[in-house]
């Protein structure tokens, strides 16, 4: 296994009034290919900031953020919107899918900022969306589907560009245990099968150690704890 | 991302708000349609008026007068420089310059073949007016009679004429009117008076003269009075011009030919009563018609060159023309403020929309749409209510240019005078107002594509 993913003394420092907040400070951290790892800490630990670092959604105030050999904190805006595009697919509690569109137009829109044919995008949509179990809905707009159809719509979007890394931030916040353990198994799927790479962010200790391969707790912007659950 | 692809996501978007489209778009269409409407009246008064000049045979004639003929101010514009007041000075200059030139007068028969032979020059003719007295009935008035030569047949305003037709030849005792001379004649019925005879009378040296001679107060013995009755063969509509007297449409028109016979006999007996008065040039002016309107400048100058003065449309032309150029800018500016207004609704709707898709943007970013992404579907949705706008504008113009101007005819034609299009829209005006719009929206859509593209992704997740 290769490292995907390294971080060395990363840090996110914002500006709040008069105070500085330090999400995230110092955190040192490598991924290998086909890693599953959960992102554990209360809300304010920073391991939300840590994700959308890692997802080029936002710039480290310091240190460095290194994946595919490429430095983060380097990349110009063009560059990280192709790192978006390119190299990760990022799944949020909300879903986060346009209300006005349906389930197969979310998928190829993002397609069309990789620049698909226009063929290409509706079959593969189609596919995705026929694996997720949702061959049926396709041309359903979000609020005709439940919350985890919505986020089986959102996983779909988030492979469709074939990402090496999948980036999620609490999945299953928004679900039902039922329904959350369902999405979880997607996941955990596409991380045994496909090899994608996983990095998942969540609060619920029992469901990472179900799932992941590795446990990081963060709490004030640091690495507290770093395990890999027994069973896997 | 394909630009088609951004066209249709463009489009798309728009159309998922249809309600505040469309109002957009009709807020633009009704800038875009009172700019056109200002700019095609512009145009179609412009139109009006240079069609009525070109009706006036105008366009292709030069004027030729005496060199020291005209009054100060045209003479001075005609021969380009200043005489009178210190004339004598600038002679005593003797630096040599065009105005070295020896002014010339002799308008005569010679001066027309030399003129004729000039490059670009199609017909020469002298501008007869011989004084007449016009008597129909028991009503008489005194007039001068225009002569008109055979060649103007299929010109200016004898193209069209009202009722009848044109002379049958030079020495036919004929003549033409004016419409309004006709109905003064005739206020009941103008055309019957085609082939009535109209009695035309004039003095004559007393040993000569075509009718019974008789002796007037005024005149000394040896004078005499001529009376021909001239048919009337036709009347034309006057189409009055800022410079009609020279070859336009005069009220009572004879042949040249009579024409000529009767002002040499006037002048003749002008000649051998007061010798030391009389004109030594048989003509006070010439008619140079040119082969194109284009060759007028030219000839005009060649003719100036000779000694003349000469006078074209093309002087009056080319000022007319800058009213125009003020009168259409003028419009415009009035027109242009709705279309502000209306840019000012596309900012707003746009604004709008991105606060009303700020997570759809933010979507959007997170899955790795570009800012120029961003940017250019807000551009395209900017410019596509310019597009539609500016279309349904000129269509709308036009509607409301064609209602005001059929009502605008209905007046006109109430007030005697000759309907027209008032409003004109050529193909340029279409394109033009179309590209306007868009460029407009543009303009007004680029701030709020600059904000939207500038959007931080996170912060736009969160937003709801």
């Amino acid at each position: 296994m290769s490292v995907l993913l390294e971080t060395r003394d990363l840090k996110k420092h914002y500006q709040m009034g008069a105070s500085i907040v330090r999400a995230l400070d110092g955190v040192t951290l490598s991924v290998q290919q086909g890693e599953f790892v959960a992102l554990l800490g209360t809300s304010g630990s920073g391991k939300s900031t840590l994700l959308n670092l890692i997802a080029g959604l936002d710039r480290p105030t310091e240190g460095s953020l290194r994946i595919f050999e490429r430095d983060l904190a380097q990349m110009s805006g063009e560059e990280l919107s192709l790192h978006r595009r390119r190299n990760v697919g990022i799944i949020f509690q909300s879903f986060n899918l346009v209300p006005t569109m349906t389930a197969r137009e979310n998928i190829t829109l993002a397609m069309m900022f990789a620049g698909k044919p226009r063929a290409e995008r509706d079959a593969a949509a189609g596919s995705l969306l026929e694996a997720m179990g949702l061959g049926g809905r396709q041309d359903h707009r979000p609020r005709e589907l439940s919350g985890g159809e919505q986020q089986r719509v959102a996983i779909a979007r988030a492979l469709s560009n074939t990402p090496h890394l999948l980036l999620a931030d609490e999945p299953t916040g928004n679900l039902d245990s039922h329904t959350s353990r369902d999405i979880l198994s997607i996941l955990k799927n596409l991380n045994q099968r496909e090899g994608k790479t996983i990095i998942m962010v969540t609060h619920d200790a029992s469901l990472a150690e179900t799932y992941a391969n590795r446990t990081i707790t963060l709490l004030d912007g640091v690495i507290v704890d770093e395990r890999t659950p027994s069973r896997v | 991302m394909t630009f088609r692809d951004t066209f249709s996501l463009a489009l798309r978007n728009l159309g998922e708000a249809k309600l505040r489209t469309s109002l957009t778009t009709l807020g633009v269409s009704i800038g875009i349609a009172s700019l056109a409407g200002m700019v095609s009246l512009g145009v179609g008064l412009q139109d009006q008026f240079v069609e009525r000049f070109t009706k006036s045979g105008l366009f292709d004639t030069v004027t030729v007068t005496p060199g020291q003929d005209l009054p100060g101010g045209l003479a001075t514009l005609a021969r380009g420089g200043r005489r009178g007041f210190g004339a004598n000075r600038r002679a005593q200059r003797a630096t040599p310059s065009p105005d070295a030139t020896p002014l010339r007068s002799d308008l005569n028969d010679a001066t027309i073949k030399e003129l004729a032979g000039l490059d670009g020059v199609r017909e020469v003719y002298p501008n007869v007016r011989a004084p007449v007295e016009a008597k129909y009935g028991s009503d008489s008035e005194g007039m001068l009679a225009a002569g008109v030569p055979m060649t103007a047949k299929d010109e200016g305003a004898f193209q069209s004429i009202t009722f009848g037709r044109f002379f049958s030849d030079d020495a036919a005792r004929e003549c033409l009117l004016s419409l309004d001379m006709a109905k003064r004649i005739d206020a009941g019925s103008p055309q019957g008076l085609i082939g009535k005879d109209l009695i035309l009378i004039h003095a004559a040296p007393g040993s000569g003269g075509g009718g019974p001679p008789s002796v007037e107060g005024g005149l000394s013995a040896n004078a005499s009075r001529v009376e021909d009755p001239y048919r009337i063969v036709g009347i034309i509509e006057r189409e009055t011009g800022p410079f009609g007297g020279s070859a336009a449409v005069s009220g009572l028109m004879i042949p040249l030919g009579r024409a000529k016979a009767i002002a040499s006999a006037t002048r003749a007996l002008q000649q051998a009563l007061v010798p030391e008065r009389a004109s030594e040039r048989p003509y006070n002016a010439l008619i140079v018609k040119v082969k194109h309107a284009q060759l007028v400048q030219d000839v005009e100058d060649q003719i100036k060159k000779k000694g003349f003065s000469a006078f074209s449309l093309n002087d009056a032309l080319q000022g007319a023309k800058r009213g125009f150029i003020i009168l259409d800018i003028v419009l415009s500016l009035i027109g242009s403020i709705a279309l502000a207004v209306s840019s000012l609704g596309i900012m707003n709707t746009m604004v709008m929309s991105i606060l009303e898709r700020t997570r759809e943007i933010g979507i959007m970013k997170a899955i790795g749409g570009s800012d120029g992404d961003i940017r250019r579907i807000f551009l395209i949705e900017a410019s596509a209510i310019g597009l539609f706008g500016g279309a349904a504008g000129v269509v709308l113009g036009w509607i409301v240019g064609r209602i005001v101007n059929f009502g605008a005819n209905v007046y006109i034609q109430n007030q005697g005078g000759t309907p027209g299009n008032l409003f004109s829209l050529p193909l340029w005006l279409i394109g033009g107002a179309i590209g306007f719009s868009v460029t407009i929206s543009l303009i007004a859509g680029s701030y709020p594509a600059a904000r939207a593209a500038r959007l931080d992704p996170i912060r736009a997740l969160r937003h709801d």
